[in-house]
């Protein structure tokens, strides 16, 4: 007996699932601009922003005294971050008015982009590879994908995906996280901008305890690094400002052509609760080749 | 007399508590990954739960209860992960069919298999992502992988001998009804 072909309707991806979900794969790996998964995720998360903006909209007579105490630590949070970032900045000056910077006029000139004060409403990942955060605040506070993502003046990660209240961080020690580096030696600064070693930063996606999480990649052979030298962020591409700080070099391991260096981060990334997002915007590709020109 | 037997064996192969026990599942194991685990510092040594619980569907549940339960479990794991929604979707139901092939050879009734078949099964999954990570450009290269799966695994399949008979009881409790070794959900 002739069995009739069957036709390709919902009821048959509903029947055959694993052809659908792998048609959502590949059209989430073949079309990014269309952002399905992102999407999604990004509708999976509203919930949680909009209950931390619920507590927040009632009056204050209104709430319960276990909110009271909520909203006044959530205040005392934020304010507390905002002296922490304002001292940051003060230490900064003091440091580049004193060392470093007096040394190198780039670190003397770099500024810190205006913040933004964001909670962290879900930690973590439930995928044992990567490593990312979510955070209360989105397009409509003014955070745009791609911004850099700060605990006082240490790197955090970058905005990943983001939603009208809500944002999704890839933390640093995120496999896909990859930035422009410089390593800096606390005790002799280069005083030539071009002798700095520069490097790769990429995470492995391992925990806690198992240091090191982080890698500079494609640090050149021969070039100084020594355990104990610092590892600020590069702007190089543009996509992050000068000198915001991610760890202190631990191992250095010679490979063929290129030096392995390791890094510990300087904070846990596990237990963030406040963060600030840098209002930093990746300078136009024309512009990046034009100041790059300039400075050959 | 046949409409009635026809009515009690359609109710006899309705699954029970299917979803709540996919979604609930899949939820709390997102909370533990999260909060938990992540705060526990276990470094590479992480046990990877939902594989576990995504292997156990794939040996113990009915023959309706594998393919989409794994898969749905695996698209929660997505939701909440930064990578391509569908990743462990795949790989879950990918890991319902080796599930059904190693019940074929190896009893999963005994603890031994059960370490063997955990063991593998948490490998697999963990070295099908990082595969996946690769072909997004986000590799950790080959033989850091190896150890990290291997790591994950190690850490898995002994959560596997002790969770597998506390889940038969639980399900056991909740009267779902067992047959050939198969549980009805």
């Amino acid at each position: 007996m002739r069995r009739t072909p069957e036709k390709l309707s919902l009821g048959w991806f509903l029947r055959h699932p694993l052809v659908a979900t792998c048609i959502l794969l590949a059209l989430t790996i073949v079309l990014p601009y269309l952002r399905i998964g992102e999407r999604l995720k990004l509708l999976t998360f509203l919930p949680l922003a909009h209950a931390q903006s619920d507590v927040s909209e009632t009056p204050y007579e209104e709430l319960s005294e276990d909110e009271r105490v909520r909203f006044d630590l959530k205040i005392e949070r934020e304010r507390t971050s905002e002296l922490a970032l304002e001292n940051s900045r003060l230490r900064d000056a003091l440091k580049q008015l004193n060392g470093l910077g007096r040394q190198d006029p780039a670190f003397a000139e770099a500024s810190m982009p205006t913040a933004v004060n964001a909670q962290v409403i879900f930690h973590g990942d439930s995928s044992t590879w990567r490593h990312s955060c979510w955070i209360n605040r989105g397009k409509e506070a003014g955070i745009e994908e791609g911004m850099p993502v700060v605990s006082g003046r240490t790197l955090i990660g970058r905005i990943a995906m983001v939603g009208d209240n809500q944002a999704c961080v890839m933390l640093v020690s995120d496999p896909a996280f990859a930035c422009s580096c410089l390593i800096i030696d606390p005790d002799n600064p280069a005083e030539d901008s071009t002798e700095r070693v520069r490097g790769i930063l990429r995470g492995d996606g391992s925990a806690m305890p198992h240091f090191p999480r982080l890698e500079l990649e494609d640090v050149a052979v021969g070039a100084e690094v020594g355990p104990g030298m610092h590892v600020v962020t590069n702007d190089f591409t543009g996509q992050f400002p000068l000198g915001l700080a991610v760890g202190v070099v631990r191992e250095v391991i010679p490979q063929a052509g290129f030096l392995e260096v390791r890094i510990e981060a300087n904070l846990d990334l596990s237990t963030l609760e406040v963060v600030q997002v840098l209002q930093h915007k990746r300078p136009e590709i024309e512009k990046q080749a034009l100041a790059l020109m300039r400075k050959k | 007399m046949a409409y009635a037997h026809r009515a009690f064996g359609a109710r006899a192969h309705t699954p029970q508590y299917r979803w709540r026990i996919v979604g609930s599942g899949g939820l709390l194991l997102a909370v533990v990954h999260t909060m938990l685990l992540r705060r526990m510092n276990l470094g590479e040594f992480t046990p990877d739960l939902y594989s576990i619980f995504a292997l156990y569907l794939g040996l113990f549940a009915s023959r309706q209860g594998r393919y989409v339960p794994c898969l749905v479990l695996g698209l929660i794991r997505d939701f909440f992960s930064l990578g391509l929604l569908g990743s462990y979707g795949v790989l879950y139901s990918l890991l319902h069919k080796v599930a059904g092939r190693a019940r074929g050879k190896l009893d999963p009734e005994r603890i031994i298999n059960v370490f063997i078949m955990a063991l593998f099964g948490t490998f697999l999954v963990n070295f099908g992502y990082h595969g996946m990570l690769v072909v997004s450009g986000s590799g950790i290269g080959w033989t850091r992988a190896l150890y990290r799966c291997a790591s994950i695994a190690v850490a898995s399949a002994p959560l596997a001998v002790f969770v597998y008979p506390l889940m038969h009881f639980g399900l056991d409790k909740l009267r779902v009804t067992r047959l050939g070794g198969f549980w009805n959900i």
